[in-house]
């Protein structure tokens, strides 16, 4: 991984080399004081990213009703009075099905595909453009599509009508039973292809001859892409699924208040769509946070399993 | 950075699959065409699967695409069929209903100074970041490896009292300023990489000829690391463009401020017009896709690059 050598200097050449003729002016153009360039980006990384979140802490502990209203401070109630709600046990059970789904079927399917497209085959072109564009597409864009192909009379239950299955069809969005698989489906539809193309991408840099050794020596093609074309990508692969599982975690909030408002019931209520609900729609910003700060520990959690699950013992590079 | 600490010890960000060490990165990403024909075998079956997964990609946006055209019965009666008669008039309709007009200038305003902001910020750190490689360096790239992790959604309601404090709540201007602060840490961790690319010996001469960091950035390192500067203003672009959870609760509706994103949904009602909600979708997404068909290319790579999106 070309990248990881950014702390360990994989080029270190440029600083040591450059000083010498430097020195002179303002203590050379490699003074340690050149760093003072980075102060703008960090001072604003910190006002608008981490002091927010470091204000989730805070806010977790405060009796606040409200944006308009002056919070008081409760210490750990918000906590119980979180723990001890039956709707939060719902969330909790959906945020895990929508990961425990998504994740397993999205990562080894995209790998799939993105180790198919990086063979080449016959209109790779045009596949790799449709894989692609989900990755395009804007949040409330997906929410509206689906929107139309989910509702009652829409495209998903006459497909079925034409193909004579109209008992199987429903009102997806309304109906308890189907409102999260959608939702999950939803996630399935737009991250699969897009991150089979990154996988492809990445597959490009595996050198040919290396496969080509493997196939004389008689590997079938399912050795070939777990055994060889795996292991040498894994780290990347293990950063994608990474990222992918925050992603689908933290911003199911958007497509649902989109499409279902978390129901019917607490049906389709997820740990982010909760985060959400309760400030805005409910107007309890300490239970807000404290969901808020359960889901930010899920996240780090769920990263540390993925990490163990797909440790590589000697990382290959390149 | 007290959440996401365990991540100190991740790799990096994905790096760009198009390394950019060799003199001219321009080149590698999603082409890997340079290669000859790859030899690795495959077979039917993997074929007709990721010919149905298009499938499946294809069906809904191709049910948007049609439905535009046509009337609520008519799309209820045969969803996929062509439209009998092409309605051209629902773009019209969801043009004037959404404000569309008003909403793409808010976006484009929105992005536009985003993405200033973005590369004005970034630029500097990077070239900081490039030049030098002591332990204070590594701290700060280890900061924005680990900020590169974070999921924007995670502080939305911190965020939104930040903007009521700082008297920006239902601004445009309060999103100019946040949407960069996301974008950060991606930014300067690419462009240091290939602001890393500038030979030691262009350096050299450039400093002998008395050029002070100021020039050094503007003439030689963001001349080279150009591919970088553009992969991530078209990936930043899209995420400020495509951006919608926190305009909607920041910038909020109001038909004035409110982005394209936000306009869109308001067209959903109790009695849906759905060739006009399909037709504005597409009106939407315009933008986006005239940008692709202009430089898939370069999008690709660029999106690549970043490996994460909005």
């Amino acid at each position: 991984m070309s990248s990881t050598s950014i702390p360990a200097g994989g080029r270190a050449a440029p600083p040591t080399a450059a000083r010498r003729p430097g020195r002179g002016r303002r203590g050379g153009l490699n003074s340690p004081r050149l760093l003072w360039l980075t102060v703008p980006s960090l001072v604003w990384f910190a006002v608008f990213s981490v002091g927010p979140l470091v204000a989730m802490f805070v806010i977790a502990t405060l009796r606040w009703k409200g944006l308009i209203y002056d919070p008081t401070f409760i210490g750990t109630r918000n906590i119980r009075h979180v723990f001890a709600d039956p709707t939060f046990h719902d969330a909790v059970r959906n945020s895990l099905v929508q990961v425990a789904v998504v994740i397993p079927v999205m990562i080894p399917l995209a790998f799939m595909l993105g180790y198919h497209l990086s063979t080449k085959p016959r209109g790779y072109r045009v596949l790799s453009v449709l894989y692609f564009s989900p990755g395009l597409i804007s949040i409330s864009v997906t929410g509206m599509i689906f929107y139309g192909v989910l509702s009652p009379e829409g495209g998903a239950n006459g497909l079925l009508r034409a193909v004579g299955l109209d008992s199987l069809g429903t009102s997806w969005l309304a109906d308890p039973s189907t409102a999260l698989p959608s939702l999950i489906a939803i996630d399935l539809w737009r991250g699969i292809g897009w991150t089979a193309v990154l996988f492809a991408a990445r597959l490009a840099s595996v050198p040919a001859d290396v496969i080509e050794a493997a196939r004389i020596d008689g590997a079938g093609r399912l050795r070939i892409m777990w055994q060889i074309a795996f292991p040498m990508v894994k780290t990347y692969v293990r950063t994608l699924t990474m990222l992918q599982f925050l992603w689908t975690l933290f911003t199911s909030a958007a497509l649902i208040l989109l499409l279902t408002k978390g129901g019917p019931g607490t049906s389709s209520t997820t740990l982010s769509y909760l985060v959400y609900e309760k400030a805005f729609g409910q107007s309890d910003l300490g239970y807000s946070q404290v969901v808020g700060v359960v889901l930010l520990l899920l996240g780090v959690a769920g990263m540390l399993l993925i990490r163990a699950l797909l440790r590589s013992p000697r990382e290959r590079t390149r | 950075m007290t959440a996401p600490q365990p991540a100190t010890r991740l790799p990096q960000p994905p790096p760009p699959p198009r390394r950019p060490a060799p003199p001219r990165p321009a080149t590698a990403a999603v082409r890997p065409s340079a290669r000859r024909r790859s030899p690795r075998a495959r077979g039917p079956v993997a074929g007709l699967l990721s010919w149905l997964y298009a499938l499946v990609l294809a069906a809904p946006l191709y049910y948007l695409v049609v439905s535009a055209l046509k009337t609520n019965i008519e799309i209820f009666t045969h969803p996929f069929a062509l439209p009998e008669h092409w309605l051209w008039r629902n773009f019209s309709t969801a043009w004037r209903t959404a404000d569309l007009g008003q909403a793409l200038l808010n976006s484009a305003l929105i992005s536009a100074v985003a993405i200033v902001l973005t590369l004005g910020l970034a630029l500097p750190a990077a070239y900081a970041l490039a030049r030098l490689d002591n332990r204070l360096a590594r701290l700060i790239t280890g900061t924005f490896s680990v900020g590169f992790l974070i999921p924007p959604f995670a502080a939305l309601i911190p965020t939104v009292v930040l903007s009521i404090k700082m008297n920006l709540f239902y601004t445009r201007e309060f999103q100019m300023l946040f949407l960069p602060a996301g974008a950060l840490p991606l930014s300067v961790l690419l462009l240091t990489q290939f602001m890393r690319t500038v030979p030691p010996a262009l350096v050299e001469s450039a400093a002998l000829d008395g050029a002070g960091n100021w020039r050094l950035l503007v003439n030689v390192f963001i001349p080279i690391a150009m591919p970088g500067v553009v992969s991530v203003t078209i990936l930043q672009l899209l995420a400020f463009w495509n951006e919608y959870l926190f305009s909607l609760t920041i910038t909020g509706t109001a038909p004035d401020i409110r982005t394209a994103q936000v306009a869109l949904p308001t067209l959903v009602s109790d009695a849906t017009d759905f060739g006009v909600l399909t037709a504005g979708t597409v009106l939407t997404l315009l933008p986006v896709y005239v940008a692709y068909s202009l430089s898939s290319r370069r999008m690709q790579e660029a999106l690549t690059a970043g490996a994460v999106k909005g």
